[in-house]
């Protein structure tokens, strides 16, 4: 007999967590849905609890001190992008925030949702009988993965848009969980395994995105994809150049994880590019081939290179 | 199950609610608000858009439990007391509604956008927002332009206008030729048109498939057993219970409802559950065990054309030893000879992957049996052919089949078969004396597919040092997948379909349809000439560069005339290529442009034509090709009955104009009944650009002999003589005004000790072509023909194509609704401009990787350049009213106009579809011509 399927609506942080402990390992968070919906549809998820925690309402409000930018984790992309103080300061959020699905999909969509997006291939975002055909690959359950054959790693694309730009303006991230609130550098939630991208404890519960003031020059962001709307990306790059000539150059949808390289102003930028070329891990898991995403990772870096003026057209 | 409470459209529900339901699934089946469409599943077309809380979501993502005591607006709430909101009167306006499936979807995201647009911004400013806004809405029909327009409108609060764009060079028409919306517009817009799924009978079953999970297996045995212990199940088929075959052509017969012994492609039908629920059907098809031996699949064109082993063919019958489906050749010269003649020649290799119809509504059917026999209401695009395939398989007669096709969410050639869930469906209703519905998700429509072939060519032509055409000869190879479908006529359309718009007279060309353990091809837009088209186009192309003569002039030089004979003897009429070239050269400032533009930025041209409907019919019989009945009782009201399906072309509309103008009455006299062959006279349905022409001519010979009918009766009471009456303007008059009749005093005359009077016309064909053996593929009465100029920006470093505008002429001979031609033409070049840039069927194996609207990509309006539409007037002598396709010619000369470009823009010639940045940038680095920049 199937389990009765639930559905909660955490009106607290603490309710949420608790919530969460009693449905453990059976249970996914729901924000805006916009992952977690396609993913049950597909039986990806097959969490027979849903703890809603939309109504959390002091997870939704956008502050600034003097020093850091704090934003509300089921802050909704599109509100980002109608926030003047964000506008201003970290226009490359709302590039990465804006360039993520569709006009309607981020109404929904929140911020911390969206760093939690869950990793992408194109053998594994299919339908249960669609896998059962094709033979499970790594990230479902199966002993083999169908993009490279190898046994040991899933490769599955890290897709998180704003997870690129944010860890490139060095932004932090607040957590809460049973015991305490921590706030961590948000690459450090990665785990790099394909098949667990996250390195959370599933009960914690992201409270908001911080991000620090007045430290940088200029930021880019740019994202690969086909069309011009409705995409998960093929590659993403954000470079920030800081006040302190430090540079953080930062990759998505190339490896498990985000690959972050970071520098100095002076720095041989081609040996950069080099380096995130060979720390990427690119299978064949989506519309493009290895190849050139690989080859334009050399573009992109190059191209946000010369935008912040660090090396001539 | 919960209860919660939704307050939709203003009214308060108490309703249960199972705790992980969807918001779109509760609207549509719990509280019967159908105007909310289901088209993918996933949150990526935007169809089921609705505001909750006055904010856009995506239903069918959007959890019902989250929305407790919120109030949800959907489409049925914009109009207020029977009036359209501005924004629905908009989209009528402007011709934004073509299928109307987008439509609910689309509205809602237009009304929680425009509040945010900024009215004083520039027109081009406010425009991209727009185009932004509406990003996630797909739309197959309009190329969006016409949508983007309504928003627009509404924006900028502009007033309903006038019936303005008339082009109307023959004056006297009244009716034939205005601009107007399609009459079922309004009911699209309220999202109260209803569609397959929207259909709800009481009790009805829901039935799903098992699906093979094999490309190429024996079935070796079928446990049902844990299945139909399930509660809730009624019925499980398997193949023995309908070992009738089937097919759209008579000569490929070969397919089954339900897989007999073995599957042939991964996801082909094994068993179907008919159960209480959607989802203990589901449930019932995981609990089935199927034991397969798998054997040899044979996946691309060059595996199939190998020989195949013991029982490793696909299909048994066939007289190779290999898995080739047909062949087809023919020539008209020495092809060898002519091309070690020419000054100049080219052998040149093409390659394409398939493409799907990509239409927004999944298929859908319902079937029942009563005293009548068996009827279904499904959606079709050729109700004829499945009802002669449904009495087939079930084994009754003719008489006990009624088929009825409700509003179709788009067609494009992919629901032209008969298909297995339509039978099926029949099959289980019968079996289990109940309802039975099936609807398909977006995954299974991909499976059901039938979409373009993928294909593999080398096209030789020789050319004259001075830039014409001396011979042409096309080795074609199709990958057909699985079963037959229409490909018998893909194999020579292929061929056949080179032998215009230019001049040859040395022409020849083999093609060959393999069978691959795939989902099936068929037909699609532009069936079976696109691919061909593409590769003549480009190697045109390339020639203007060696002999350095325009593109365009060289076109021109080429050209066939109008009312002439092609090399395989098709008979041409009227011809409006010339015009159509020379429009788009105008629009797109060719002279000035083509070659001053710098690097990475091109502008390419191309041509085309395309049938006005097949002369022969699939099934050999002496029927007209199409029949239209009129009836016209004591209220003055003519009923057009027509077994032509609209499918959201608007052909309904085009009957009623027809009949409108002939009998000189007002539209709103007229009434449509559309494809219910229990009530409606035979048509062969919607395929093959053939309605306009066949069914258009067949309407306006049925007015016709009702206007005989008036002058007769009204002679002989008026003891007049016949001559000289007019109908205009719901009149009836004479010259000399001895008869001047109101047409309510003409019905009454005619009416009067008679009752209501009916009227039947006809189309048949003219015999045509010549008399060698496949001489009948690609005859029509009458060919469109027409012209692209497209402008590419192409980015060096990444090879990625963005298409910055379209032009487009077409031939359509006259434009019975010009607002309906547009909107054809700009939805042509919008899905050849997906072929050229972003679709393509991509498999693993045999499996379809991309069966989801997320990755299988169809343009969206970000992705879409407005496109700039030209209507070219030939006047054909046979068309009703000059009036020859408009539905399909468009695409052909699209897509290579897009490839042409890219080298016009960095000078790499394109010989695969979908264009991939990565070949182009390969292509890039190694090229002189775009290295020294001496493109023209």
């Amino acid at each position: 007999m199937a389990i009765e399927k639930q559905y909660i609506k955490a009106n607290t942080i603490e309710d949420a967590i608790s919530e969460a402990a009693n449905n453990s390992g059976n249970f996914v968070f729901l924000a805006g849905g916009t992952d977690i919906f396609p993913n049950k549809f597909q039986e990806n998820n097959l969490s027979d609890c849903l703890i809603d925690i939309s109504n959390i309402d002091e997870l939704k409000s956008i502050n600034h001190s003097d020093d850091f930018l704090v934003i509300g984790a089921l802050t909704t992309l599109d509100e980002l992008r109608k926030n003047d103080f964000i506008i201003q300061n970290f226009p490359t959020l709302i590039e990465a925030a804006i360039s993520v699905g569709t006009p309607v999909i981020r109404k929904s969509a929140t911020l911390g949702g969206n760093l939690l997006c869950e990793n992408r291939c194109h053998f594994y975002n299919q339908s249960a009988w669609w896998r059962e055909a094709a033979g499970h690959c790594l990230k479902c359950g199966g002993d083999i993965c169908l993009a490279n054959g190898g046994k040991k790693y899933c490769y599955s694309k890290f897709v998180s848009d704003t997870a690129i730009a944010l860890i490139s303006l060095n932004a932090k991230i607040e957590i809460a969980s049973k015991t305490k609130t921590e706030i961590i550098p948000i690459e450090e939630i990665y785990s790099g395994d394909g098949i667990n991208h996250l390195k959370l404890d599933e009960t914690s519960i992201i409270k908001s995105i911080q991000i620090p003031l007045n430290k940088t020059v200029k930021s880019v962001y740019m994202k690969l994809r086909h069309r011009k709307s409705m995409e998960f990306s093929s590659l993403t790059t954000s470079v920030t150049l800081f006040k302190d000539e430090k540079i953080k150059i930062v990759l998505g949808a190339i490896a498990p994880n985000p690959i972050i390289i970071e520098g100095k102003k002076g720095d041989n930028y081609q040996d950069i590019i080099d380096i995130a070329s060979k720390k990427s891990k690119i299978v064949v898991n989506d519309n493009y081939s290895r190849a050139y995403r690989k080859n334009m990772i050399h573009v992109f870096l190059n191209r946000c290179f010369v935008e912040l003026q660090l090396i001539e057209n | 199950m919960k209860q919660i409470c939704l307050i939709v459209n203003n009214k308060h529900y108490d309703i249960l609610v199972d705790e992980h339901e969807l918001l779109s699934t509760v609207i549509r089946e719990k509280i019967g608000l159908s105007g909310t469409k289901i088209g993918c599943e996933q949150g990526s077309c935007g169809a089921c858009t609705v505001l909750l809380n006055n904010k856009s979501v995506l239903s069918c993502i959007t959890p019902v439990m989250s929305c407790d005591g919120a109030e949800i607006t959907t489409i049925e709430a914009l109009a207020e007391n029977g009036h359209l909101h501005k924004l629905q009167q908009k989209f009528v306006e402007r011709g934004a509604i073509q299928c109307g499936f987008c439509t609910p979807g689309m509205v809602m995201t237009a009304i929680s956008l425009v509040p945010t647009l900024d009215k004083n911004e520039s027109p081009e400013k406010l425009r991209e927002q727009i185009k932004e806004g509406i990003s996630g809405n797909l739309c197959r029909c309009t190329g969006y332009k016409k949508i983007i327009d309504a928003v627009i409108d509404y924006t900028l609060d502009k007033p309903i206008s006038e019936i303005s764009k008339s082009n109307n060079s023959v004056s006297q028409l009244k009716t034939v030729g205005k601009p107007r919306p399609y009459i079922e517009a309004e009911k699209k817009a309220k999202g109260e048109a209803e569609f397959a799924d929207d259909i709800s009978f009481k009790n009805a079953l829901h039935c799903k498939f098992l699906r093979s999970i094999y490309p190429h297996a024996i079935i070796e045995e079928i446990d049902l057993r844990a299945a139909k212990k399930l509660p809730g199940v009624r019925y499980i088929a398997t193949g023995k219970e309908l070992p009738i075959t089937f097919g759209v052509l008579p000569i490929s017969q070969d397919e089954n409802a339900i897989a007999i012994n073995k599957v042939r492609y991964v996801g082909e039908i094994v068993a179907a559950v008919a159960a209480d629920t959607e989802e203990i059907a589901a449930e019932a098809c995981k609990l089935i065990q199927v034991k397969y031996k798998p054997i040899k699949a044979f996946l691309t064109i060059d595996e199939s054309l190998n020989d195949a082993g013991d029982n490793e063919k696909i299909h048994d019958y066939g007289k190779f030893n290999n898995n080739i489906h047909k062949k087809a050749e023919l020539r008209f010269g020495d092809q060898q000879q002519g091309l070690k003649e020419a000054d100049i020649s080219y052998k040149m290799d093409f390659d394409f992957e398939g493409i799907n119809h990509g239409f927004t509504e999944p298929h859908a059917s319902i079937a029942f049996w009563d005293e009548n026999g068996l009827t279904i209401h499904t959606a079709t695009q050729v109700p004829h052919y499945l009802h002669r395939a449904l009495a087939k398989v079930m084994e009754v007669p003719l008489s006990r089949v009624r088929v009825i096709k409700p509003y179709i969410g788009g067609g494009f050639g992919g629901k032209s078969d008969p298909f297995a869930h339509e039978i099926i469906v029949a099959h289980l209703a019968r079996k289990t004396g109940k309802t039975v519905k099936v609807r398909l998700t977006r995954e299974e429509v991909f499976l059901t597919n039938h979409g373009r072939h993928p294909t593999k060519m080398t096209i030789k032509m020789g050319f004259s040092k001075d830039g014409y055409i001396q011979v042409l000869d096309a080795d074609v190879a199709i990958d057909g997948g699985a079963y037959g479908s229409f490909g018998v006529v893909t194999t020579y359309y292929n061929g056949v379909l080179l032998q215009a718009p230019y001049k040859l007279s040395n022409f020849g060309f083999r093609t060959y349809r393999v069978y691959t353990n795939k989902p099936q091809c068929g037909a699609m837009r532009g069936h079976g000439a696109v691919n061909t088209r593409f590769a003549v186009e480009s190697i045109i192309d390339d020639l203007s560069y060696k002999v350095k003569i325009d593109p365009c002039e060289l076109r021109m030089k080429n050209f066939l005339d109008s009312n002439t004979i092609t090399v395989g003897q098709y008979r041409i009429t009227s011809n409006g290529s010339r015009e159509s070239l020379q429009k788009v050269m105008e629009l797109s400032d060719w002279e000035n442009r083509f070659g001053k533009l710098e690097k990475g930025h091109g502008l390419g041209v191309a041509c085309g034509f395309f049938i006005s409907g097949s002369a022969l019919p699939i099934i050999w019989n002496e029927l007209p090709q199409s029949v239209v009945h009129l009836k016209l009782d004591f209220d003055g009201r003519v009923l057009v009955t027509s077994g032509a399906s609209d499918i959201g072309q608007g052909s309904d509309t085009m009957l009623a104009i027809i009949v409108a103008e002939v009998l000189g009455i007002n539209m709103e006299n007229i009434f449509v009944l559309g494809a219910d062959t229990l009530l409606t006279p035979v048509d062969f349905g919607s395929y093959s650009s053939r309605v306009t022409f066949m069914a258009g001519n067949a309407a306006k010979d049925a007015a016709e002999n009702l206007r005989k009918e008036l002058i007769e009766s009204i002679s002989k009471q008026k003891q007049v003589d016949k001559l000289d009456f007019y109908f205009e303007n719901d009149r009836i008059f004479t010259n000399d005004k001895s008869v001047d009749l109101s047409w309510l005093e003409a019905v009454e005359i005619l009416t009067a000790k008679r009752g209501a009077v009916s009227v039947s016309g006809k189309y048949i064909s003219p015999k045509l072509g010549g008399d060698f053996k496949g001489a009948g593929a690609g005859l029509s009465p009458s060919y469109s023909f027409g012209a692209c100029v497209t402008e590419v920006k192409v980015d060096i470093e990444t090879g990625q194509v963005d298409v910055v505008n379209i032009w487009g002429a077409h031939d359509c001979g006259k434009a019975i609704n010009p607002l309906a031609v547009e909107g054809q033409l700009e939805g042509s070049w919008h899905m050849g401009m997906g072929q050229a840039v972003s679709e393509q069927m991509k498999y693993y194996k045999g499996m379809l990787l991309n069966n989801n609207f997320l990755d299988y990509k169809i343009p969206t309006s970000l992705d879409t350049p407005d496109i700039n539409s030209s209507i070219i007037e030939t006047f054909d002598p046979e068309g009703p009213f000059g009036a020859k396709e408009a539905g399909e010619g468009a695409i052909h000369p699209v897509i290579p106009a897009i490839a042409n470009a890219v080298y016009n823009a960095v000078g790499v010639r394109i010989t695969k579809l979908p264009i991939s940045s990565e070949d182009i940038l390969n292509k890039i680095s190694e090229n002189e011509l775009f290295n020294n920049k001496i493109i023209q």
